[in-house]
Order: structure tokens, then C-alpha cells, then sequence
């Protein structure tokens, strides 16, 4: 299928973006649409390890942290938060590589066993280490401009989520097109056929994974540079990881819109939960959560944008059984 | 020296229990070929039901079969409702789907049991046996022994009866059991209820000196996917021999570097062990 149609909604999106950047004064409207774009990029980069490559990662806020914490490393330290797209992108790189050799060429619970591990200890090396903060964090100086990535209004917060989420949308649109994403749909199709006409399983899943692993970085640097303040619990915890997962999940693994769609009623869930039951931290956020990731898990493998996918197939009169259509491996 | 030895029982007690709570999620995985995550949910839900039996005067141990069936019934019902709609589906279906599970019981217990930690009150067998330099304590023991007993009497089960030779079957080779008559979803749904009777038990013993709270499954099921990963998924034996490897590495971990390192050893050896040999130590490809 031609990229058109996506480049066009991605283009709508952006201009929607900027007039909300420029235009809304009103700092909750920002904050949200900030906080979805946010959401919207750690979507898509779990579902690139998660959907595309098929390895379910319960440990994604790690990545997430690592560009956080990068971001308060070079600002506590003088430098400039740019450096920490960077460095965060090379922290997180190396900790999928950590995760993903051993695993990445096994069955898939292999790797999802490995991601738990892996942010536990995460999280524990953070809560234990004193250049790291311990469990008290950072509290980032406050500065003002482009180089030191900090404004008094929320708008170029706005322009940057965007431009990132822009940034991500694409790569993905270039994924689904390129070499390596055919070779994934391969793997997941039947991965010993995949195998025996010499797909690297390994190689192939491991960049995606460390692609994957960049993008949720840039997203922590841009989240500890907009809330100025990040401990374990609000980066590192698996609380962090549910909600990214459970925005994978109810998009729809595997699909381009996919965590645009689970941002979005993820945002509005959280929203709805803090208003009913006074914020996270009772465990009915989490009773919510779970019940729709095992209720999704169930009934629609594929999340909202694969029924819809579906639906649009089956009308059409194409052969349809959800964009995972090549997913299904014969047991 | 003497430190060793007590270091040596008091790991390899504690991985007997660790024995208890893997052969569970072998079982599961060898005859369907699913790693519930939610294993260790199950584990903290038996703890809570231990613990109300003995808040109305029924002990931990004496409560042990009928929380062990609780489980077992519990477990063919999540079968039935769930686990079955989630094998129809593609893999990543059944990983992410017992995954929402956890958060599911995770947030349910918070909620309506709250986030404390709860503990058995007067909880028998707090004495201290010695065997010459080593000093342990009776629950300990009585834990580590109900293990080993529960452990052997479930590898028993799957090696002498017809239902678990037809979950070996099961595991082996799915479509010629399936030609052999194998009635699937009936011993599917046993194996994941005894899984659960599994956890069941281990919750009961485990009350004897852990307190329960909402989160207390999921460091045991950590712990679990480490033993069976290690010992090779699917085998019980490969579960024993892996979790008595575990309380060793956990035990000396803790005692060597810090407590809150304990499980350094455990996820390196387990990415080791994945790297180098990836079937485990007992396992088949």
C-alpha cells in the first residue's frame, strides 16, 4: 500500500499540533496534548520491538529513564540537556543489546522474562547509587532557552513532542517499507521458514529493538526537560511500563496508528480514573488497566486500529484476518 | 566455615519453596505452551486466602488443602474464561494477556485489601532447631520439607497417572495426542488448575513466616521464571534442580554483596544460562 494517505494524516496532525502550540493559551489544553504526543512516541516505540518484531517488552520504562536521567546528568552537571540525546540514546542502545543478544533469537518469553529482569535491576541500581540520585531523584535547575532546552511556556514543549512524534511516525512509515520490516513480518509469519531462506532472527529483531530503545530515550529527555523534576517511580517504575505496554496493546500491536489510538484513550482513561477515584496509587487505575489489557488479549488481538483495519478488509472483500494476517504461524 | 554451612541448608531450603512455585508454571508452559505472568498473582492471592483462614482460627498448614483447591478451582475457571480465548490468538496474545492478568489481581488486591503489609497472627512453629553449628528456624524447615514433599508428589502425579501421561503427551507432540483421543481442553485446563493448586500450597507454606501484601507474587514469580528458564521450560526436574540453584545463588548473592543486590547473581545467571544454553540445564530444545 502507498505511504500517501499516512504522510497526509501525519501532515494534518503536525498542523493541528503547531495551531494548538501558537494558539491555545490555555496551559491544561497543552499539557495535555504534550503529554498524548509523549505517550503517542513511547507507544510507537515499544510497538517496534513489541509489535513489529513480536517480542512483548514489560521493561520499556527503562528506556524512558535513561534518557530522563541523561537529561538530569548533563543539566545537574553544566552541559547542555542536548548532549543527553545522545548519551541516552547510547544508555538505552546498550541495555537492549543486554536484554535482546541472550534473547532475541528465542521464543518470545525468553525476552519478555528478560525485560523484567533487566528493569528490576534497572530500578534497583538507580534507587542504590548515589551519582544516580538514589530514590530521591532530580530536581533540575531552572533555566531558560533553546540551549539549555527550558521555556517559560508550554508551547515550544509542544513543537518539540511533535516534532519528535513527526520524527517517529515517519520512521515507522519507513520501517513498514524497508528491508528489515519485511524481514520482521517474515520472522513473525513463520520464523523457521524466515530462517532457512537466511534471515538473521537475531540481527534483525536486535536493530529494531535498539531503535526502539532510542526513541523512548529522546522521550525521557523531553519529559525530565518539561516536568523538571524525575525520581524511580516516575520513570523507571513498572508502573511506567504497564502504561506503555497497555498504549501498545490497545492501539493495536503491529500498526502504524496503532499507539496514536492508545495515547489518546490512554490519556482520556487516566484522566477519567484521577477524577473518579483520586489518582493512581489505590489500585483501581490498575484494575482498569489490567481488565482492558486481558479483555483486548481475548476478543481483539490486534487493538482498535487492527479491528478497524479488519472491518475496512472485510467490506472491501479482501481476504482479512486482522493486519497480523501474516502473523498467524501454523503451530 | 560454619557460615557456609548455614548459608548451604538455608539456600537450599529456600529453593525447595522456589521448587514449589516453578513446577507450576513448567507445568503450564510444557503442556500448553504458555508462561503465565500472572503466575505470581496467584501465588500473593493464596497468601491473602491462607491468611484469612487462619484470622477465623484455621492455621496456615492445617488451611493448606483447602486453599490448594480453592486454587485449583480458581485456576480451571481463568482457564476456561481466559486462558483458552487467548490461545486461540496470536503468541504475543497469550504473553501480553496473562500480563494484564497481573495487573489486573495486582490492582485488586490494593484495592480492597489495601497495600499493607499483613501477616499471620501467632503463627505456630516459631521455635529454632539446632543441628550442630546450624541454626534454623522451624518454619523454615517445615516450609522447605512441604515443598520438597508437594514438588515429588506432583512429579509422581505426571509420571504414573493416565492424566499426566497424557500431559506429557500433550507436551510432546500436540496434534498426534490430539489424534490419540486427548480430550485437549480437559487436561489443558487441569494442568492450569493444578499449576494453581501448586502456587496454592506454596502460598500456605510461605504464610508461615512471610507477610502478604499486594505486590508480595511477583518477586517469587521472578524468581520462578529464572528457575524454570534455568532448569529448562517444561521439566519438573529441570525446576527443582534450577530453584535449588537459585536459593543458593539468591542466599550467598545476599549474604556476599547486599541484600538489595541478592538478585544480581539470579537475572545474570539467568541471561547466562539463556545465552549459553538456551534449552536450560535439564531441558530439551
Amino acid at each position: 500500500m502507498t505511504a500517501r494517505p499516512h504522510l497526509y494524516a501525519l501532515g494534518a496532525i503536525v498542523v493541528l499540533g503547531l495551531l494548538a502550540a501558537f494558539g491555545v493559551r490555555d496551559a491544561v489544553v497543552l499539557d495535555l496534548v504534550f503529554t498524548l504526543l509523549l505517550y503517542a512516541v513511547l507507544g510507537q516505540s515499544w510497538n517496534w520491538i513489541s509489535g513489529y518484531a513480536g517480542n512483548i517488552s514489560f521493561g520499556h520504562a527503562i528506556f524512558f529513564g535513561c534518557g530522563a536521567y541523561a537529561s538530569a546528568l548533563c543539566v545537574t552537571h553544566g552541559l547542555t540537556p542536548w548532549l543527553a540525546i545522545p548519551a541516552g540514546a547510547l544508555a538505552a542502545a546498550a541495555l537492549a543489546l543486554v536484554t535482546g543478544f541472550p534473547t532475541l533469537g528465542l521464543r518470545g518469553h525468553y525476552f519478555s522474562i528478560a525485560t523484567i529482569a533487566v528493569a528490576a535491576l534497572v530500578e534497583t541500581f538507580a534507587r542504590t547509587t548515589p551519582w544516580l540520585g538514589k530514590a530521591n531523584g532530580f530536581e533540575l535547575p531552572i533555566a531558560s532557552g533553546w540551549a539549555a532546552l527550558q521555556f517559560p511556556q508550554k508551547g515550544p514543549y509542544v513543537v518539540l513532542a511533535l516534532a519528535l512524534f513527526a520524527a517517529v511516525q515517519l520512521a515507522t512509515i519507513a520501517l513498514e517499507r524497508s528491508r528489515l520490516g519485511y524481514y520482521l513480518r517474515a520472522l513473525r509469519a513463520n520464523h523457521a521458514a524466515a530462517a532457512s531462506v537466511g534471515i538473521d532472527e537475531r540481527r534483525c529483531k536486535l536493530i529494531a529493538f535498539a531503535w526502539s530503545a532510542t526513541m523512548a530515550s529522546a522521550a525521557g529527555v523531553l519529559y525530565a526537560q518539561y516536568t523538571l523534576f524525575i525520581d524511580p517511580p516516575s520513570t523507571l517504575a513498572l508502573a511506567i511500563s504497564i502504561d506503555i505496554a497497555l498504549i501498545g496493546v490497545v492501539g493495536g500491536i503491529g500498526t502504524l496508528w496503532g499507539p496514536a489510538a492508545g495515547a489518546l484513550v490512554y490519556v482520556v482513561l487516566a484522566k477519567a480514573v484521577a477524577l473518579r477515584f483520586g489518582g493512581a496509587g489505590k489500585g483501581y487505575d490498575l484494575v482498569i488497566y489490567g481488565a482492558i489489557i486481558c479483555l483486548i488479549a481475548a476478543l481483539r488481538p490486534y487493538g482498535i486500529v487492527g479491528t478497524i483495519v479488519d472491518a475496512i478488509r472485510r467490506r472491501r472483500g479482501s481476504i482479512a484476518v486482522g493486519p497480523g494476517a501474516a502473523a498467524e504461524t501454523p503451530a | 566455615m560454619d557460615t557456609f554451612a548455614q548459608l548451604l541448608v538455608g539456600g537450599l531450603l529456600t529453593g525447595l519453596v522456589f521448587a514449589l512455585v516453578a513446577v507450576g508454571l513448567t507445568l503450564v508452559y510444557g503442556v500448553m505452551d504458555v508462561v503465565n505472568f500472572a503466575h505470581g498473582e496467584f501465588l500473593m492471592l493464596s497468601m491473602y486466602a491462607a491468611l484469612g483462614l487462619a484470622l477465623i482460627g484455621i492455621g496456615p498448614l492445617l488451611g493448606l488443602p483447602l486453599v490448594a483447591i480453592a486454587l485449583f478451582l480458581f485456576g480451571i475457571v481463568v482457564y476456561r474464561v481466559f486462558i483458552r480465548r487467548l490461545l486461540a490468538g496470536p503468541s504475543e496474545a497469550t504473553v501480553f494477556g496473562t500480563f494484564g492478568l497481573l495487573v489486573l489481581l495486582q490492582g485488586a488486591a490494593q484495592a480492597t485489601l489495601t497495600s499493607d503489609f499483613q501477616s499471620v497472627p501467632n503463627p505456630p512453629l516459631q521455635g529454632t532447631i539446632h543441628l550442630g553449628p546450624i541454626a534454623l528456624s522451624q518454619a523454615t524447615l517445615v516450609e522447605g520439607i512441604g515443598a520438597l514433599v508437594l514438588t515429588a508428589s506432583l512429579f509422581a502425579f505426571v509420571e504414573y497417572t493416565e492424566t499426566g501421561r497424557a500431559m506429557r503427551a500433550l507436551a510432546e507432540d500436540r496434534v498426534a495426542a490430539t489424534l490419540m483421543g486427548i480430550d485437549v481442553q480437559r487436561v489443558n485446563g487441569l494442568a492450569f488448575g493444578i499449576g494453581a493448586a501448586c502456587v496454592g500450597a506454596a502460598g500456605s507454606l510461605l504464610m508461615l513466616s512471610y507477610p502478604v501484601y499486594p505486590t508480595a507474587g511477583a518477586p517469587f514469580a521472578l524468581t520462578a521464571f529464572v528457575v524454570v528458564a534455568l532448569g529448562g521450560f517444561g521439566s519438573i526436574q529441570g525446576a527443582l534442580v534450577g530453584a535449588l540453584l537459585v536459593g543458593l545463588l539468591e542466599v550467598f548473592g545476599g549474604f556476599y554483596l547486599a541484600p538489595e543486590l541478592k538478585m544480581v547473581p539470579v537475572y545474570v545467571a539467568y541471561l547466562a544460562v539463556v545465552l549459553l544454553r538456551p534449552q536450560g540445564l535439564l531441558g530439551r530444545r
